[in-house]
């Protein structure tokens, strides 16, 4: 650009306001990055508990009901815009930097501060927005029935409730906490609804008197209460509409299954070229790219139910908008649409065997479109990520390491031979396991199963690393 | 990405085959793989790489991690944060309370 006029710079001004969290001039001690995270999952908990002020009601149709997963969002609370601003603009961003809409020079240090600048400054600005069109839309209640100081007071609600998330990342992942915030939010998420669906107190009454929504607490009630108690066991396994025993005992292990295959991995020996006898290995794992193509996949797949169900609302009728998918109202209430035709249908899971059973093209081309979707997505982000064979190489050669009994040159051919299968294999399988999670009726999807265990496992092995790094400072 | 989780991973396994002539060496290496990675996640392309936290090996949830450079603005302490939100949540609070006392009060005068 020849004027020097660059769209970064436009942040500049704003970017004294911008709440920035300061980088811990010291190491904090394990302890008290546990501590701060523990006080931001209680204040992200309570958040995602606490009712907004002022809303009327929150029956309405609701198309957000797909990626709430992954958004961690909670509908009708304060986070119910969960981490959706800090999500957006960090895709914005780095497609806008990688496609050169935006020039960044990442060796400037006053451009990286300006795209971070930009980055939050844009997420807060998607905040305002949402929190805007959620009020505007009349999710709540239309604007007449809030009255508009409450309308005003959501919005600052939904706004606050943005900009605090923003930070609450920002201070876990600045090095006072352990991993990164929007992790830990959707894990926690995940498992709040998986321990809600066991454990919940709230009684339903579903036509055969009241029943536990808990499944535990159903099993117990039932089994006490009933004078049949074989009818009493089968009800408590097999209930539909609401979470089972079978579901429980699936997410469990699925959960194990899981842990089992995180372990899988190719161990290459590398040999260090000037540290003579110092001898390491670099584990390929089998979920090379871990999470990352499911949370891909599910994003991909809830945009597109998102523009689906807006279609379908306004242009009902027509050929094109029926073929991307047909919604029709959840029979158990919840407020959201299911898919019953269209692409959307087919690639959306089952809802049980039986349902499997009756359609087994729908089931057959669900299972081929997620391992293919997962597949592809692994071996992409690989190239985008840059943990590709070629990005290892290079870090590796960085590094003076090289691998006995080949040469240097060679090296990148000998990881080409394993990381590029693992990636697409390990997207298999990621897909698979989903997939497998889905049709035995896992509580809380496949995908969210998926994504929790597959954040657990990382921190814990966080935890692992950051306790040997600890006791590896006391002994030296 | 994964730079920085794999390095620390070569030299942590290689610490778990450790013996006691490398001791030196292994923690130099460590040093500077900490420090690359640190070099790594500011100097993030499109903030693509980063990992410290996936544990290594994986792609997963960098692309989760943004803010991992300094920036100028508004500087505030990791305490302050948590004491801002639990004020927010004190606020959402009371304007529950209020808004349940100031309905029953304006049924009562009815």
């Amino acid at each position: 650009m020849g004027g020097g006029f660059r769209v970064l710079h436009l942040v500049r001004p704003f970017l004294s306001f911008l709440p920035e969290v300061q980088t811990a001039d010291r190491k904090v001690p394990f302890r008290e990055k546990v501590i701060y995270t523990v006080i931001s999952l209680f204040i992200f908990l309570v958040c995602s508990q606490l009712p907004l002020y002022g809303i009327h009601s929150t029956t309405g149709a609701d198309p957000f009901y797909w990626m709430r997963v992954i958004l961690a969002s909670n509908r009708g609370t304060v986070m119910e815009l969960g981490i959706t601003p800090i999500v957006t603009s960090g895709l914005v961003m780095q497609l806008l930097a990688g496609s050169k809409i935006i020039e960044v020079d990442n060796n400037v240090r006053e451009d990286r501060a300006l795209l971070n600048g930009a980055q939050k400054l844009l997420g807060i600005l998607i905040a305002v927005g949402e929190a805007v069109a959620y009020v505007l839309s009349g999710m709540y209640g239309s604007v007449g029935q809030l009255g508009v100081g409450n309308a005003i007071l959501i919005i600052i609600q939904l706004c606050f409730a943005g900009i605090i998330v923003i930070c609450l990342d920002e201070l876990l992942q600045k090095g006072y906490g352990l991993g990164s915030g929007i992790s830990l939010f959707i894990a926690t998420n995940i498992c709040e609804n998986i321990i809600w669906k066991a454990f919940s107190p709230t009684t339903i009454n579903s036509g055969r008197g009241a029943e536990f929504e808990g499944a535990v607490i159903a099993l117990f009630h039932l089994l006490i209460t009933r004078t049949d108690k074989v009818r009493a066991l089968r009800e408590a396994f097999y209930r539909q509409n609401l979470p089972n025993v079978t579901n429980l005992l699936a997410t469990v292990l699925i959960f194990l299954i899981v842990i089992y295959f995180q372990g899988f991995r190719v161990v290459l020996p590398v040999r260090s070229k000037n540290a003579r006898g110092q001898q390491g290995s670099y584990p390929i794992k089998l979920f090379y790219t871990s999470n990352m193509p499911i949370i891909l996949q599910s994003a991909l797949v809830s945009n597109l139910y998102f523009i689906s169900q807006l279609l379908h609302r306004k242009y009902g009728g027509n050929i094109l908008v029926d073929l991307l998918g047909k919604w029709k109202d959840s029979e158990y209430g919840g407020g959201h649409s299911i898919p019953v035709g269209g692409i959307a249908y087919y690639i959306t899971a089952p809802s049980s065997l039986a349902d499997m059973a009756a359609n087994p093209f729908h089931a057959l081309f669900y299972l081929v479109f997620m391992l293919s979707a997962c597949a592809l997505f692994s071996k992409t982000w690989i190239e985008v990520s840059g943990s590709s064979a070629r990005d290892v190489a290079k870090q590796l050669k960085e590094q003076q390491m090289v691998m006995p009994g080949h040469r240097e040159s060679n090296l990148q051919r000998e990881l080409n031979r394993y990381i590029p299968t693992a990636a697409a294999f390990g997207g298999i399988c990621i897909g698979a396991l989903t997939v497998l999670a889905d049709f035995m009726g896992a509580i809380g999807s496949g995908t969210g199963i998926l994504l929790a265990v597959t954040i657990i496992y990382q921190y814990f092995e966080t935890f692992e690393k950051e306790k040997a790094s600890e006791l590896g400072f006391f002994g030296f | 990405m994964a730079k920085g989780a794999s390095q620390s991973q070569t030299t942590s396994s290689s610490t778990s085959a450790s013996r006691p002539g490398v001791v030196a060496p292994r923690g130099s290496a460590a040093a500077t793989a900490g420090m690359r990675r640190r070099r790594l996640g500011s100097g993030a392309t499109s903030g693509g790489n980063i990992s410290g936290g996936s544990g290594g090996g994986g792609g997963g949830g960098n692309m989760l991690r943004f803010y991992t450079d300094d920036a100028p603005g508004l500087k505030i302490s990791p305490t302050v944060v948590l004491v801002m939100s639990l004020c927010f949540i004190g606020f959402v609070s009371a304007l529950h309370v209020f808004g349940k006392l100031y309905r029953y009060k304006a049924s009562g005068s009815d």
